[in-house]
């Protein structure tokens, strides 16, 4: 059975000042309360005036997400009751909203998008003893109230799970590519998925946070609503909260009346005029986006379209890193090859983002100059970089300090001698016909010499050595 | 200094025309206001002295800043004497909705001020001290008590003074004006705080204007319509023939007069209201006992506190209007309703922008009768109440410039002549103004 | 057109339910009473004709107002006017 699901995503736009007035928009590790004025507080007397940038943002996303660019910008009043708002109702785009009917590429398929909007951020709760069904009251901080957002719609296109958690990454990078919106900050970007089976109503899973909490909050609601329908319950129309400690969905408390809106013209502001001739600057002044750096790095670079889709998709950031590096590197293969290979295993591994992880071209490329020029094997690279992205030590450093660099000759010999002479049997396996002997001698050989050694000239030198020692009779 | 707050206080008791007394009056500057008493109506933010917009819900709120119209006064060398009384939040035509002070008229104090300014007419025609008015209209709240109290009250046109700091009741209706003794007085102040304000993005962008240069006794070649709808049923006779009079005196004085026609007149009542109200019962979303003013006691879950702390601190006609407001917004309501009330809105200024091809300014009564007994009120139903702003709405939806002029009394009541002007003409009605009080 | 309209008892409670007001018996009947009176009589609203009319959300045009993106620091105590405060917090109810 295909779901059919669509997608309000909510990211914050990164400027300055927040939409309404001029308190900065940072908000983490502020003090409550500190970045307010009687505007985002909602006091009386107070009226809201438009940030310029915050549309700037707004057309560019647009753009990017092929949408039609309305020509007059107004604001309306959505009405509703929260403690999070400072003046119970948010300041948003109804009747008229920023721009329409575009879509975004997944593979080969478009997924529609039906609108993008510019809204208020309300503010930050903190529920105190206990989670929000059990709190005995709450606290709030308005740092974040009146935080520019886009809200971005889609057409209900998305059909599984999977291509929802690779239409939000998509986006993601691409917002990202943009300079709008910032990914590593907590809470930037918040989802509202509605979800139907074939013969079901629609479900609105409200306010879930984060890539990982969607596709598991859409997992959950699919099996949920497929068991209803094979016991042969409509699934009904509702709204549900996500979950994430019992990863389920549940029912919000049943409300008497649903949420009348009373949507009225902001009348505190007035009709911008979207000159098209500023559009038409703000997408020609859009930096690459994704899909063309991907193809910018095949042709340019040379490599396959698959690392190169790696490379653009898991972040600006690496995209950046892969240049930079080129720069240093005179092999842009070479450099992918690492940085897909092993450097992104590593990363994930230790749970680490590029940014996190102190990882930076010029180390990086300094180990791949160290394995050219035969200073240290492949397999202890490959060591080297677990240890970077873990310790932050450049690889250049710990091969100094631990004098790791590949042994000379000589050395080697005497560690092959070491281990001939410590495994007799290995040895008389081989002289006997088992040359698969050889490989277990290899193995022995580079641990001693902790793969300060090439495989293919430690297995050259085993060889010669075995040939040489005195011949058993037969 | 002191001299004027024990004046301000003996007027208070005896007509009970405000809120808030300061305590002490300071002017840190010297300017066109210098000596000046300026009373603020209790809706405009005045920093650090109580501002509750006369609601109960508002009470004790210190604001910590000052509405900019405040700003350009203390600029200007102005004392703030105080906040006077007012229609909660601005909602009524007398002055009686209010847990506070209800201001009884001077001329018989068993009668109404007229509202929602009724504190700052009253205020206006007793002070025996340098004195000015910052007053607010939304539906005609300075030119009907400005009538009934029988001084001037001058509305400008909307987006001439800057709204930051007004407790708002309905932004795209609301204007801050003045109230005077005299057109003199009126066209100072105008001149003082109207302008433009970088926080108040609906402000119209036009230059600062001194107003008092029109203060000059010459209508000599002024275009009056009448119109004909202004004096019809509803309007009482003596009051009619008095405001005649008046026109025609300004007739004598070299105006020449003509009649017009503002069809729409009737419904622009409609409109207003439920433009007003839909846009006042988003603005009365805020006051819920969180951040400012009335905040009981935290007692179970949001949904609860809310409502019962706005159930407690609005009033009657708060809830109605909050109530009619939210219906008009509705959807299913809304096309009906609150777009419905947008479009004839369109109508009514094409009214004005035609009759405005043919003459400068209009004249008509302010109000329909003169200032009603508080028992009369009291009997009222509130869709009476209502009707009785019908002379006022129009102009106010319009955005219009309008000023009250007494022009006689009945019955020792003052009437009041509305003078009304197209967008950006105070200087017309001004001017006019000055000539008919001067002859 | 708006037909004979149905303002009853349950639509004004819903109204005040969904404007946060909490309203006694009283005055729930009172209310519904006069709000029948008022919107009577603004029912003359429908004879306008409006089919071509654009809605006038302002009486006086103003366009193109916004600001620059600079963040400025309000010089004031948020909590001044707060009767219900923890640290810097503002404390509120709890949601259910």
């Amino acid at each position: 059975m295909r779901a059919k699901i669509g997608l309000e995503v909510h990211v914050q736009l990164l400027t300055e000042s927040k939409l309404f007035c001029s308190c900065g928009t940072e908000y983490e590790g502020k003090e409550p309360n500190a970045n307010t004025c009687p505007i985002c507080l909602g006091f009386p007397g107070s009226k809201p005036k438009v940030n310029r940038r915050a549309v700037e943002h707004g057309i560019v996303v647009s753009k990017a997400l092929n949408c039609e660019v309305l020509p007059k910008i107004r604001f309306s009043r959505k009405s509703y009751f929260y403690p999070d708002m400072p003046k119970n109702f948010q300041i948003t785009q109804y009747e008229v909203p920023l721009s329409r009917n575009g879509f975004l590429l997944l593979d080969e398929e478009r997924i529609g998008i039906r609108r993008v909007h510019l809204e208020e951020d309300p503010a930050r709760l903190v529920h105190v003893g206990g989670d929000i069904t059990s709190a005995r009251y709450t606290l709030i901080d308005y740092n974040r109230s009146g935080v520019p957002l886009v809200e971005i719609v889609t057409e209900p296109d998305i059909t599984s799970t999977r291509e929802a958690r690779m239409f939000l990454s998509k986006l993601s990078v691409m917002l990202d590519h943009l300079g709008v919106y910032d990914p590593s900050r907590e809470g930037s970007l918040r989802v509202d998925a509605n979800v139907s089976l074939e013969g079901g109503q629609r479900v609105e899973i409200k306010n879930i946070t984060g890539f990982r909490s969607v596709e598991d909050a859409l997992n959950y609601e699919i099996i949920r609503q497929r068991s209803l329908a094979d016991m042969g319950i409509e699934v009904k129309r509702e709204t549900r909260h996500y979950d994430p400690e019992s990863n389920t969905t549940h029912s919000l408390r049943k409300k008497e009346h649903e949420e009348e809106y009373g949507y009225i013209i902001e009348p505190d502001l007035v009709e911008i005029e979207v000159d098209p001739g500023w559009v038409k600057r703000l997408a020609e002044g859009m930096p690459e986006l994704p899909d063309s750096r991907i193809e910018r790095f095949t042709e340019e670079y040379g490599i396959s379209r698959f690392q190169s889709g790696i490379i653009v998709n898991t972040g600006l950031d690496l995209s950046e890193f892969f240049e930079d590096s080129c720069k240093l590197h005179p092999k842009p293969r070479v450099v992918a090859n690492w940085i897909v290979t092993y450097l992104l295993k590593s990363l994930n591994f230790e749970g680490l983002s590029l940014k996190e992880s102190k990882v930076e071209p010029e180390s990086f490329v300094e180990l791949l100059e160290l394995i050219d020029e035969g200073v240290v094997s492949e397999r202890l690279a490959k060591e080297l970089i677990k240890e970077y992205v873990s310790l932050g030590e450049s690889p250049l450093s710990i091969v100094k300090r631990k004098n790791l660099g590949l042994m000379r000759t000589e050395e080697l010999r005497e560690a092959v001698r070491a281990v001939l002479a410590e495994n007799r049997k290995a040895v008389a396996d081989y002289r006997s016909g088992q040359t698969r002997a050889i490989d277990y001698l290899l193995g022995q050989v580079l641990r001693r010499v902790r793969a300060r050694g090439r495989p293919d000239d430690v297995k050259r030198l085993i060889r010669e050595a075995l040939d040489v020692d005195e011949i058993v009779p037969r | 200094m002191k001299n004027v707050i024990r004046k301000a206080t003996a007027i208070d008791e005896k007509f009970h025309v405000f809120n808030t007394i300061a305590d002490r009056l300071e002017a840190e500057r010297e300017g066109r206001l210098a000596g000046v008493a300026v009373s603020v109506k209790d809706n405009i933010c005045t920093k650090n002295m109580e501002t509750a917009a006369g609601s109960k819900i508002l009470e004790g709120y210190s604001p910590p800043f000052d509405a900019t119209v405040v700003e350009k006064c203390r600029n200007e060398g102005a004392f703030i004497v105080g906040k006077t009384t007012m229609d909660e939040f601005g909602f009524g035509t007398f002055n009686v909705n209010t847990p506070y002070s209800v201001p009884v008229n001077p001329h018989d104090t068993d009668r109404s001020c007229g509202g929602s300014s009724g504190g700052a007419a009253c205020l206006t025609a007793v002070a025996d001290f340098p004195h000015l008015a910052i007053a607010e209209s939304t539906g005609g709240s300075i030119s009907c008590p400005a009538a009934f109290c029988g001084v001037v009250g001058l509305t400008p046109t909307y987006g001439r003074t800057s709204r930051w700091g007004l407790v708002d009741y309905a932004n795209s209706l609301d204007k801050i004006g003045c109230m005077a003794k005299t057109a003199a007085g009126a066209a100072l102040l105008l001149s003082v705080i109207s302008g433009p304000d970088e926080y108040d993005s609906t402000v119209l962008g036009v230059p600062d204007e001194d107003f008092t240069r029109r203060l000059v006794d010459s209508v000599e070649g002024l275009e009056i319509g009448v119109p004909d709808e202004y004096f019809a049923e509803g309007v009482d006779e003596e009051v009619a023939k008095l405001v005649w009079g008046a026109i025609k005196c300004l007739e004598g004085l070299g105006a020449s007069i003509q009649n017009v026609s503002l069809p729409h007149t009737g419904v622009a009542l409609a409109s207003y209201y439920i433009i007003a109200m839909s846009e006042a019962s988003t603005n009365l979303a805020k006051f819920c006992g969180l951040r400012y003013g009335l905040q009981p006691p935290l007692e179970g879950n949001f949904e609860e506190q809310f409502s019962k702390v706005r159930g407690r601190g609005f009033s009657d006609e708060a809830k109605r209007r909050v109530i009619l407001g939210t219906f008009a917004r509705m959807a299913g309501y809304r096309d009906a309703y609150y777009i419905k009330a947008m479009k004839v809105r369109t109508r009514v200024i094409e009214d004005f922008k035609r009759a405005f091809k043919e003459v400068d300014i209009l004249a008509a009564p302010t109000m329909p009768v003169t200032a009603p007994r508080f028992e009369e009120i009291a009997e009222m139903e509130p869709i009476r109440q209502y009707m009785m702003d019908m002379l006022t709405v129009a102009p106010n939806l319009a955005g219009i410039p309008m000023i009250s002029v007494p022009c006689g009394a009945v019955g020792g009541l003052p009437v009041g002549l509305h003078l009304m002007a197209d967008h950006l003409r105070e200087g017309e009605l001004i001017q006019a103004a000055y000539a008919y009080e001067v002859n | 057109m708006t037909e004979s309209l149905k303002i009853d008892r349950e639509l004004v409670e819903r109204i005040a339910k969904v404007s946060r007001l909490e309203l006694t018996e009283e005055e729930l009947e009172r209310f519904t009473e006069q709000l029948k009176g008022i919107l009577n009589a603004f029912k003359e609203m429908d004879e306008v004709d409006t089919d071509d009319v654009e809605p006038s959300f302002h009486p006086v045009e103003v366009k193109n107002v916004w600001r620059e993106d600079r963040a400025k620091r309000w010089d004031w105590d948020p909590l001044g006017n707060s009767e219900h405060t923890e640290g810097r917090y503002i404390k509120g109810p709890k949601i259910t």
